[in-house]
C-alpha cells in the first residue's frame, strides 16, 4: 500500500516512468537528454556510467529533488511535477534513500538515527522502537545501537542508512553509489542485504560505479553517457560486449 | 503526540546547543523590550500629567464695569470647546479671596469698596484650544481681560508631543533591533543543522514538524527576554515614582496596580509575538530555499 496522503492512494505503486525527459542547468549544462525509461515494480536496476553522465541526477528526479526542463517522471500514477508541496513528505515516506556519504545524523546514536523517521511520521513510540530493533538487527548492527555514526566504519555506517531507509517499508529504495566509500568485502556485504531487500518485493534503483559489484549480481543495467541512455540490458554486465 | 513530544525535545535541544548565541539573544532581547517598557511607560505617564492639568485649567473672563455678564455667560456658553462655567459676582469673588488669603484678608478693607468685577470661570475640555478659545473671549467687546495658565499648558503639550516623538522613535528603533537579532539567531540556528533539515526533508518529514521547534526557540527568547524586562522595570518604577513623589508632589504619576499589571501582560505579549513573527519569517525563507527542487 502507498499511501501519500489519506484519501490519495496510489496503485501500481513504484512503477517508474520517465517520458522524454531533459534536463538543463544553468547556464547551459544538459544533464539529461531524452530519457525514455520504464521500471516495473520489484526490479533491481543499476544505473551506470562515468562522473558527470546524469547518473545522480535520474535519481534525483525519482525523489523529487530535481524537475525536468523538459518531459514528465511518473511514479506510479503520479507526475511528479503536479505533485503539491505539501504531498512531497508523505511520497517520501514510501522512498528509502541510502547515499554514498550516508547522511545520518551525527549526534544521534544509531537506534535514534533509525527511530527519528519513525517520528517524523509521527508512528507511536513503542511500535517505533519494535520497528527499529527489527531493521537494526537486519542489518547487524544490534551491538551498535547506542553508538553514534562518528564512532562506526563506513560500512556500518552504510548498513545504518540502509536501516533507516527499510524502516518505514518502502515500496522503492534508492541508492546513490551505496559502495562508493567501501573496500570490496564490505560492498559484498552492502550488496547481499540490498539484494534481501529486493527479494522481499522493494524496487531499489542504484547508481554504481563498482564493476565487481554489477558484474557479480547480474541485474538490469541503464548505462548513462552525457545524459542519454546509450545501454539497457537485462542481466547485464559492467562494460558492453 | 510523538510529534509534539518530539517538538519540545528538539526546542530545548535547540536552545542548549546554541546557547552563548541564546543568552545573547535573551540579553538584547531583555534590554530592548526594556528600553520598549520605560519609553512606553514614560510616555504614559507624561500624557497622565497633561490630562490631570487639562482637567484644573481653568480660563478666568473678567467682564467690565459696564458690561452685562450675564450675556458673556450666554455667549461662552455657546463655545464648543467649553467644558462648564460659572458665573461669579463679585461679592461671591471678594469672599473666596478672603478664605484664599486666610490671616491677611484684613488688608482688603483698607481698598474699602469691593473692587472685583462680575467674572466666568470657564472649565475646558482639552488644552490645545484654549489659545483659540482666548482670542474669541478677548474679541467680546464686553470682555475686560482673560487670564489663564496656558504659557504652562502650552509647554506641557510641546513637552509630551516630543516625549511622544522620542518614546515612538525608541518604540520602533527597539522593535527592529529585536526582529533583527532574533531573526539572526534562528537563521544561524537553522543554518548550522541545514545538513540535518535536508535529511529529515529527504525521509519524508513535514515542514511543520522540521519548522516548528525553530519557530518556539525564537518564542521562548523573546518571551523569557520580555519577562525579564519586565521584572526589572517593575522592580524599579515603583521605587522610583515614590522618590519622585516625595520631591515632586505636584506631580502625578500612574500607579494604578492594575494598569500596569495589564502594561506588564501586553509587554510579555507583545515580546512574545514579537518573537514568533522574526523566527517564523526566518523559517519560512530558509525553508522555502531548502524545499526548492534542482
Amino acid at each position: 500500500m502507498f499511501f501519500i496522503r489519506a484519501g490519495w492512494e496510489v496503485k501500481d505503486c513504484m512503477k517508474i516512468k520517465f517520458s522524454g525527459v531533459r534536463k538543463v542547468f544553468k547556464p547551459d549544462i544538459v544533464a539529461l537528454n531524452n530519457i525514455n525509461l520504464f521500471i516495473e515494480k520489484g526490479e533491481f536496476v543499476y544505473i551506470i556510467g562515468t562522473t558527470g553522465s546524469g547518473k545522480s541526477t535520474l535519481l534525483r528526479m525519482i525523489t523529487r529533488e530535481a524537475l525536468p526542463t523538459k518531459g514528465v517522471v511518473y511514479v506510479g500514477d503520479v507526475n511528479l511535477r503536479r505533485m503539491r508541496p505539501g504531498d512531497i513528505p508523505y511520497y517520501r515516506r514510501d522512498v528509502g534513500l541510502v547515499a554514498q556519504d550516508f547522511k545520518l545524523i551525527q549526534h544521534l546514536t544509531v537506534f535514534e538515527n533509525v527511530c527519528f523517521v519513525m517520528e517524523a511520521m509521527s508512528i507511536p513510540p513503542k511500535m517505533a522502537e519494535y520497528r527499529a530493533s527489527r531493521v537494526i538487527e537486519q542489518v547487524g548492527l544490534s551491538r551498535r545501537v547506542n553508538m553514534r555514526p562518528p564512532q562506526l566504519s563506513g560500512g556500518e555506517q552504510q548498513r545504518l542508512a540502509i536501516a533507516r531507509a527499510l524502516a518505514n517499508s518502502p515500496s522503492l529504495l534508492i541508492a546513490d553509489e551505496p559502495t562508493g566509500n567501501l573496500d570490496v568485502r564490505t560492498s559484498d556485504d552492502i550488496m547481499k542485504l540490498l539484494m534481501g531487500v529486493n527479494a522481499a518485493g522493494v524496487t531499489v534503483v542504484m547508481s554504481t560505479h563498482n564493476q565487481h559489484i554489477v558484474d557479480t549480481y547480474r541485474r538490469r543495467v541503464i548505462e548513462l553517457e552525457a545524459g542519454v541512455i546509450v545501454r539497457d540490458e537485462f542481466e547485464g554486465s559492467y562494460d558492453s560486449l | 503526540m510523538t510529534a509534539f513530544r518530539y517538538i519540545l525535545r528538539d526546542t530545548g535541544r535547540l536552545l542548549m546547543r546554541h546557547w552563548v548565541l541564546g543568552a545573547l539573544t535573551l540579553v538584547t532581547a531583555a534590554v530592548m523590550m526594556w528600553i520598549l517598557g520605560l519609553t512606553t511607560l514614560f510616555s504614559l505617564n507624561i500624557q497622565n500629567m497633561l490630562r490631570r492639568l487639562e482637567n484644573e485649567l481653568m480660563v478666568q473672563v473678567y467682564v467690565k464695569a459696564d458690561g452685562n455678564a450675564e450675556q458673556v455667560a450666554a455667549a461662552v456658553r455657546k463655545i464648543p470647546s467649553v467644558a462648564s462655567m460659572q458665573l461669579i459676582s463679585p461679592e461671591d469673588a471678594l469672599s473666596k479671596l478672603q478664605l484664599r488669603m486666610g490671616s491677611q484678608a484684613r488688608v482688603l478693607d483698607i481698598v474699602g469698596e469691593n473692587p472685583l468685577p462680575w467674572s466666568v470661570e470657564v472649565r475646558v475640555k482639552n488644552a490645545a484650544s484654549v489659545p483659540g478659545l482666548v482670542r474669541d473671549l478677548m474679541a467680546m467687546s464686553e470682555v475686560d481681560d482673560v487670564v489663564y495658565s496656558g504659557l504652562a499648558v502650552e509647554r506641557v503639550s510641546t513637552l509630551s508631543r516630543v516625549a511622544f516623538k522620542t518614546a515612538f522613535a525608541m518604540f520602533i528603533l527597539s522593535i527592529m533591533i529585536t526582529s533583527l537579532v532574533l531573526y539572526n539567531t534562528i537563521h544561524i540556528s537553522l543554518y548550522s543543522r541545514r545538513e540535518e533539515i535536508g535529511i529529515m526533508f529527504l525521509i519524508g518529514a513535514t515542514r511543520g514538524y522540521i519548522s516548528t521547534p525553530f519557530v518556539l526557540e525564537g518564542t521562548a527568547l523573546a518571551f523569557l527576554g520580555s519577562v525579564i524586562a519586565t521584572v526589572g522595570i517593575m522592580s524599579a518604577y515603583f521605587p522610583g515614582i515614590r522618590l519622585l513623589q516625595n520631591s515632586l508632589p505636584f506631580l502625578n504619576f500612574v500607579g494604578d496596580a492594575v494598569v500596569l499589571r495589564q502594561f506588564s501582560l501586553l509587554l510579555v505579549g507583545f515580546g512574545a509575538t514579537l518573537g514568533w513573527i522574526c523566527s517564523y519569517i526566518a523559517v519560512v525563507r530558509f525553508m522555502r530555499a531548502a524545499m526548492k527542487p534542482l
